[in-house]
């Protein structure tokens, strides 16, 4: 057969990714509303596929319903020819959406003329999601996505790597953003950036901010919404945002694509985690900057300037008012002249309502300079705040690195840092330098935004120290709740950090939450008084965890997290709703057809401080292996023809036969087979499952039959590519008749 | 140049020629018959399958793929069959003692015209007599089926179906063919052949 075989096309590669597959697997996503007999498109934005069956990674902003997009219907368009544009061919629905950090996963449920999918019937490229922590400082980065309102075909650009956008969210993704200096058009937006590995890093984001907000919309008019027979400005239109310059990474779309790819779905039964609501609008104040973030989030110290060659900044800021629909921005300016390196496009919010947050940036060098930075929400900007760049070593007085704990017998402070538990006394400690014996400094604490206790005394602990504690002490205890130290120096902020205060006292640490334990039952009812159980059998429907809880003041964030096989798969930060102690807090797990076999894990947090986990299992206690998960690899595509007339022969099959198998093992089991295609009416056809590659240390030896009744069939053994392999790989077969 | 002429007086055969005519039109007349032999073992070659958790055997054309991976207990498709692969599949169903089939055939004409297109039932129910006497109900319908990669250039093809449900032990077998249309009535023989050797 290989005799028979000529490759007809060797594509040059520029490099080694993988861009034909890249492109086939990035789609293009028309959110529209049902007008009468009409789909009219609310908004549009690229996507990417994830996984054979029909997971796509795109943008919330897009396909969510909400105000600017008011869209109900997804509809699907592939690129079937890279030089056209795409063609719609499937319908999807929201499998799995986080509207904060702006990334929802689809599923293609139903063909576009709106009969069902059966996703298993389903074979389309996909990628696969990179390690997004590993991305490096100047990386080459390629970025996939459809560059207008569906007139043009897909487009590529390409760029590097500038720098790292932390916020406070889970440590263990990495940074918040990535900056690049490729020039993304805002209609790109939920695309792919790839590393030179052909894997998915990151999603180009920005969100358009809703003209109804106050704010400027970019936004283009395609059709005749309002049936006036006119397109105008009075007709709904599709926003398209601006140009791009951060990157999501994927790592934030892990537990959306493990949780979609399951069918997991959680949902507390205890009315709590209520959806974030503002009242006002949206605020930014008390702008200030940081040279570092200790891991709760707060910041080391209070700066007003750096030294040259300092290559982290933190800007801080409490916020107030804040939805995750609310789209907010940082420009940054050095000496007077915008600067997109450091600046953060339009993006969707993904803090909470009220508190402190910040924006830093790291891994590149700061230029020596005025910054001025000026923070916009819904496009209203908030006061900003200069720093200097590039002074000699400060000589300053400082207030540094504060935690927070209860004092021991020898003075020490014991616990966990930034939650406390409920009692008469918190007490801080934290480190200073430079200061001079006699300097008025001032300490005031606050419990929720509201001034509680303010000391103002002469410095008298000498020039520079590891630790110094203050505290304060309520003979009626303390409140639970969100409480906030600031230091000042001479009336200038040195330091500051928040804390909790949560929990019954048990030594020198909380316990806000207790008896995590699992369970299941026929519903949530029966569920409060089933008893615990840690080993659950395979294919069990609901599974459920509860907690009792003591002493959580409302509002205050804490953090519920899933993990299956020790991967997340549902992580939500949101403020506690519910009476201050109590028991039973009910939280279920389900899936429609079965929770797969895994071991499970539930992680309760506050500010970040791991307070209770549990561990249960079903069945077998590991997740199935997904026989499809791997993406790299040759793809084998080609035309089958007749030797006779030299046309192509439609509806031939190409079974490619699994690599433990040799042609004459074959007994025509599906279970044998690693693949098959069958011709369309040209005579083409794609084995959509790449073929993995031989290397120096493993053989992968694939055998192959083609098969059509009229013609003599053709077997191989031995079929083996590597990675000099032209990829995708165009075979032209001929069958001669039988 | 030389020309022999040969002539015969006598035009009768000889005893001998007579019965080595006799003799070679018996042996095309074997060779016939062994080719014929050959040509129908080849083409009606079956692999057994053998199910003893549901309790149903078969005997099925020889290259047919076989599945059972499905949400079907099996399933063969003749993939050397240009265009659409001819199926026969066999599948069951719970049932309670008020499902009819009626029931199951209400259902299954629900589930397909939602997933296949331009899905038709064609008139008239019939009943059906399996082998072992076992009355069954038979449904036809037709609808269009396509390559599913979108990135190919397919034209759908008029498939045509038959469902034979019964309802035994408790479950209900369905026993399901699907072939071109226009090749209906030749894929139907092996269909029927299928159907002799199917046991449950």
């Amino acid at each position: 057969m290989l005799l028979l075989i000529a490759p007809t096309q060797l594509f040059a590669q520029s490099s080694t990714i993988d861009i034909d597959r890249l492109q086939r697997a990035t789609v293009y996503i028309m959110q529209t509303e049902n007008v009468g007999t009409n789909l009219l498109v609310t908004c549009v934005s690229s996507g990417t596929l994830l996984s054979r069956d029909g997971l796509i990674l795109t943008n919330a902003h897009s396909t969510v319903p909400s105000q600017t997009c008011r869209g109900e219907t997804l509809i699907v368009a592939m690129t079937t020819d890279v030089s056209e544009a795409p063609v719609p061919q499937y319908r999807a629905e929201i499998a799995q959406a986080d509207i904060g950090i702006d990334l929802a996963l689809l599923r293609i449920t139903q063909e576009l003329d709106g009969r069902l999918v059966d996703p298993t019937s389903l074979s389309l490229p996909f990628v696969e999601l990179a390690d997004s922590q590993t991305v490096k400082l100047d990386e080459t980065v390629t970025v996939l996505g459809y560059p207008s309102i569906g007139n043009e075909p897909i487009s590529s650009v390409r760029g590097i790597v500038t720098g790292f956008v932390f916020e406070p969210r889970n440590n263990d993704l990495g940074p918040a953003w990535l900056k690049s200096n490729a020039e993304i058009p805002g209609i790109m937006s939920g695309g792919g950036v790839y590393n030179q590995q052909s894997q998915l890093i990151a999603i180009p984001t920005t969100a358009p901010i809703s003209a109804s907000s106050g704010g400027t919309a970019n936004c283009v008019a395609i059709q005749d919404t309002n049936l006036d027979r006119i397109v105008n400005a009075s007709d709904y239109c599709v926003p398209t945002g601006v140009f791009i310059n951060a990157l999501r990474p994927s790592n934030f779309a892990r537990p959306l694509l493990r949780a979609a790819s399951l069918g997991l779905t959680v949902a507390t039964s205890t009315p709590s985690a209520a959806a974030i609501s503002a009242t006002g609008t949206p605020t930014f104040k008390r702008l200030f900057f940081a040279a570092a973030v200790n891991p709760a989030g707060m910041p080391s110290s209070v700066i007003s300037s750096l030294p040259a060659g300092s290559n982290s900044l933190y800007l801080f800021f409490d916020y107030e008012n804040m939805t995750p629909e609310t789209v907010y921005e940082l420009r940054v300016t050095t000496d007077g002249i915008p600067n997109s390196t450091f600046s953060l496009s339009p993006v969707r919010w993904s803090g909470g309502a009220k508190g402190m947050w910040y924006i830093g940036n790291g891994g590149q060098p700061w230029p020596n300079g005025i910054y001025e930075f000026t923070l916009f929400a819904d496009g209203v900007a908030s006061p900003s705040q200069k720093l200097v760049i590039g002074v000699a070593p400060s000589t300053e007085p400082v207030f540094s690195d504060i935690t927070f704990g209860l004092l021991d017998s020898r003075g020490q402070p014991q616990g966990n840092g930034f939650v406390l538990p409920a009692g008469n006394i918190a007490s801080a400690r934290f480190i200073y330098r430079n200061l001079e014996n006699g300097l008025n400094w001032t300490v005031i604490w606050y419990l929720d935004g509201t001034e509680i206790r303010r000391a103002t005394d002469a410095w008298n602990a000498g020039s520079s120290g590891s630790s110094v504690n203050t505290s304060i002490e309520v003979a009626e205890g303390l409140l639970p709740g969100s409480y906030r130290l600031e230091l000042y120096i001479e009336d200038r902020l040195r330091a500051t950090s928040d804390f909790t205060i949560a929990g019954a006292q048990e030594g020198a640490l909380p316990q806000i939450f207790t008896q995590l334990r699992f369970t299941t039952a026929n519903s949530d009812a029966d569920a409060l008084t089933s008893n615990a159980v840690s080993n659950f059998p395979g294919g069990v429907n609901t599974l459920y965890a509860l907690f009792d809880w003591s002493q959580i003041s409302p509002t205050t964030l804490w953090t519920l997290r899933w993990f299956v096989d020790g991967v997340a798969f549902y992580d939500q930060t949101v403020p506690w709703n519910n009476v201050q102690t109590g028991s039973n807090f009910l939280v279920r797990l389900s899936a429609a057809g079965g929770l797969p076999d895994g071991t499970y894990s539930v992680e309760l947090r506050v500010n970040n401080v791991l307070l209770q986990k549990a561990q249960a299992q079903v069945g077998i206690g590991q997740l199935p292996i997904d026989r499809f998960a791997r993406a790299s690899g040759v793809q084998l595509r080609g035309r089958i023809l007749s030797a006779d007339t030299r046309e192509g022969i439609a509806g031939v099959t190409v079974i490619v036969i699994s690599e433990q198998f040799s042609v004459s093992d074959f007994t025509w089991n599906q279970d044998q087979i690693y693949d098959l295609a069958i011709t369309d009416s040209n005579g083409t056809f794609e084995i959509s499952r790449p073929l993995a590659y031989t290397t120096d240390t493993l053989t992968v030896a694939y055998s192959a039959i083609v098969s059509a009744q009229g013609y003599l069939p053709l077997t191989a053994d031995g079929i083996e590519v590597t990675a000099e392999t032209p990829n995708p790989l165009n075979l032209t077969i001929y069958l001669n008749k039988d | 140049m030389i020309y022999i002429e040969s002539t015969s007086d006598n035009p009768e055969l000889s005893f001998r020629q007579r019965w080595n005519h006799y003799l070679a039109v018996v042996v095309v007349i074997v060779c016939i018959i062994i080719a014929v032999n050959l040509r129908d073992a080849a083409l009606y070659a079956v692999t057994s399958y053998t199910n003893s958790t549901v309790g149903i055997s078969a005997l099925y054309p020889r290259n047919w793929l076989i599945n059972t991976t499905g949400d079907y207990v099996f399933r063969v498709q003749d993939m050397s069959r240009v265009g659409f692969k001819t199926t026969i599949q066999v599948g069951v169903q719970a049932v309670s003692t008020n499902t009819s089939t009626r029931n199951i055939v209400d259902a299954l004409t629900l589930n397909r015209s939602q997933t296949l297109a331009a899905y038709r039932s064609l008139p008239a129910d019939n009943n059906f007599i399996l082998p072992d006497g076992t009355i069954a109900t038979e449904v036809s319908y037709t609808y269009t089926a396509i390559n599913a990669d979108p990135f190919l250039e397919t034209i759908p093809t008029v498939v045509r179906g038959i469902d034979i449900i019964t309802i035994k032990r408790g479950q209900a077998v369905i026993i399901t063919f699907l072939t071109d249309s226009e090749s209906y009535e030749a894929d139907y023989d092996t269909f029927s052949r299928f159907l002799d050797t199917l046991e449950f």
